[in-house]
């Protein structure tokens, strides 16, 4: 696996660089939006889905830290966060541009609006605590019950109060009448940006957990 | 268990008579917040059409604020007395747990039976279905101390507690207090139980789903 790495990741690399392209040429313009505007989608949804899955991984990591206590998985919880906040970011930063251009302001306190925010705060949280807690086992133990914790109210964040509530925001790629109201070819850039921004986040979460592991690594050499 | 949980919940009640800190730090945070407000917008400085949803919020955001400036104290309190590991040898954690939710629902029931009852004649807030009211208070009151009870017990173990509580619990309790405010809202314009039946929904599952994480969560905490 490790000597097949380099080429994954050139992978990567080439993937991505055609998901941009097939974004801007190969895709139709969708009707209903306001120029091309529709075309963050490729992007945006891409990257909201990421901070969804950095924080199931999160999660994943903190109940096996709360199981096992090992170090190792605490390092992985705290680099899903990591990865997680900045997708979020990203996420928040992109879909503002189209709410700009759809509906004139870059922050309308949409349901979506807010939630992603709050999405935002939990991380945030998270790491408030994190640097609050100076023993490290202590602190992985907090911290992994904090991001139980979350995860748990995150259904209502992204699933319940925009549902409730009514909402600015374009139908989510599977509507409530369970269909994908999408072209063809437009699935197709959407479905491989999401495989791609996936794989990089693959790339950047081995990455980071690589890095803090030698740190721990070192940390525990001079502690003796 | 029960009997354990009781016994918390009498020490709590019983220390509590005797020093009052948190009950006075509620009451009096929202008795101060409540006449500022009162004072600048009193019966008829807010148009009619937007009482109902203005109102709501700003209720909301009293008993809130006014919540988390002595939630905390239950195990933060047993912290600073070194009073802990008694306790841990004393009770069980689920014990624990549920006697300190108890009292923290106790300690916020309070505050809404004061400060709802004023906050309606100070700012002529007419709710057409008090029935309704209630119940969406009972529900946030339980939802509340839940989220509250956890994260106090998870700051009582990191340092800088005070200002800790404020960040963990805010983006936790985000979602509720959005949920609140739109059920109370309904409450406000409507006697009928199906206007405020979606966000009582989410309050009840959010509360259930909170503490029955607490379950499994706490005694990590707790015995950490």
């Amino acid at each position: 696996m490790t000597r097949w790495k380099p080429v994954l990741v050139w992978l990567l690399g080439v993937w991505m660089v055609v998901v941009c392209w097939a974004a801007f040429f190969y895709a139709p313009t969708a009707q209903g939006f306001k120029g091309e505007s529709a075309r963050i989608v490729f992007f945006h949804v891409p990257q909201a889905w990421v901070a969804v899955v950095a924080f199931c991984v999160n999660l994943v990591a903190s109940i096996r830290y709360l199981r096992g206590r090992d170090p190792v998985d605490d390092i992985r919880a705290a680099a899903a966060a990591a990865l997680g906040l900045l997708f979020s970011v990203l996420a928040t930063i992109s879909g503002s541009i189209f709410a700009k251009i759809m509906w004139g302001s870059f922050w309308n306190w949409d349901p979506r609006e807010v939630s992603i925010a709050i999405l935002l705060l939990v991380y945030a949280a998270y790491f408030a605590l994190r640097q609050a807690v100076p023993d490290e086992e202590r602190r992985g133990t907090l911290s992994a019950a904090y991001a139980v914790l979350a995860f748990v109210t995150m259904p209502f964040l992204v699933f319940v109060v925009p549902r409730i509530y009514w909402s600015l925001h374009p139908d989510t790629l599977i509507n409530t009448s369970g269909r994908i109201d999408m072209e063809s070819r437009m699935l197709q850039v959407l479905l491989g940006s999401v495989a791609g921004f996936t794989g990089l986040f693959a790339w950047l979460y081995s990455l980071s957990v690589r890095l803090a592991r030698a740190d721990l690594r070192r940390r525990q050499q001079e502690g003796g | 268990m029960l009997a354990e949980a009781l016994a918390v919940l009498a020490k709590e009640l019983r220390s509590e008579l005797r020093s009052r800190v948190a009950l006075n730090a509620i009451l009096l945070f929202a008795l101060t917040t409540l006449v500022a407000v009162a004072y600048q917008i009193g019966p008829y400085r807010i148009h009619e059409e937007d009482r109902p949803h203005l109102l709501a919020a700003l209720l909301w955001i009293i008993l809130f604020f006014a919540a988390t400036s002595g939630l905390a104290r239950v195990f933060v309190k047993e912290e600073d007395a070194h009073t802990a590991k008694t306790l841990r040898l004393a009770a069980r954690a689920g014990a624990v747990f549920a006697g300190k939710f108890a009292f923290n629902v106790v300690l916020l029931g309070t505050l809404e039976i004061v400060v709802v009852p004023l906050f309606c004649v100070l700012l002529g807030y007419r709710v057409a279905g008090p029935s309704n009211l209630v119940l969406l208070l009972a529900a946030g009151t339980v939802a509340l101390a839940a989220v509250a009870t956890m994260v106090a017990a998870i700051i009582s173990r990191a340092s800088g507690s005070g200002t800790l509580f404020a960040v963990l619990t805010v983006p936790l309790a985000l979602p509720l207090l959005v949920m609140l405010i739109q059920g109370t809202r309904a409450a406000a314009g409507s006697a009928e139980l199906a206007a405020v039946l979606p966000a009582l929904r989410g309050i009840v599952s959010l509360a259930g789903v909170t503490l029955v994480s607490s379950v499994f969560l706490f005694p990590v905490v707790w015995h950490d």
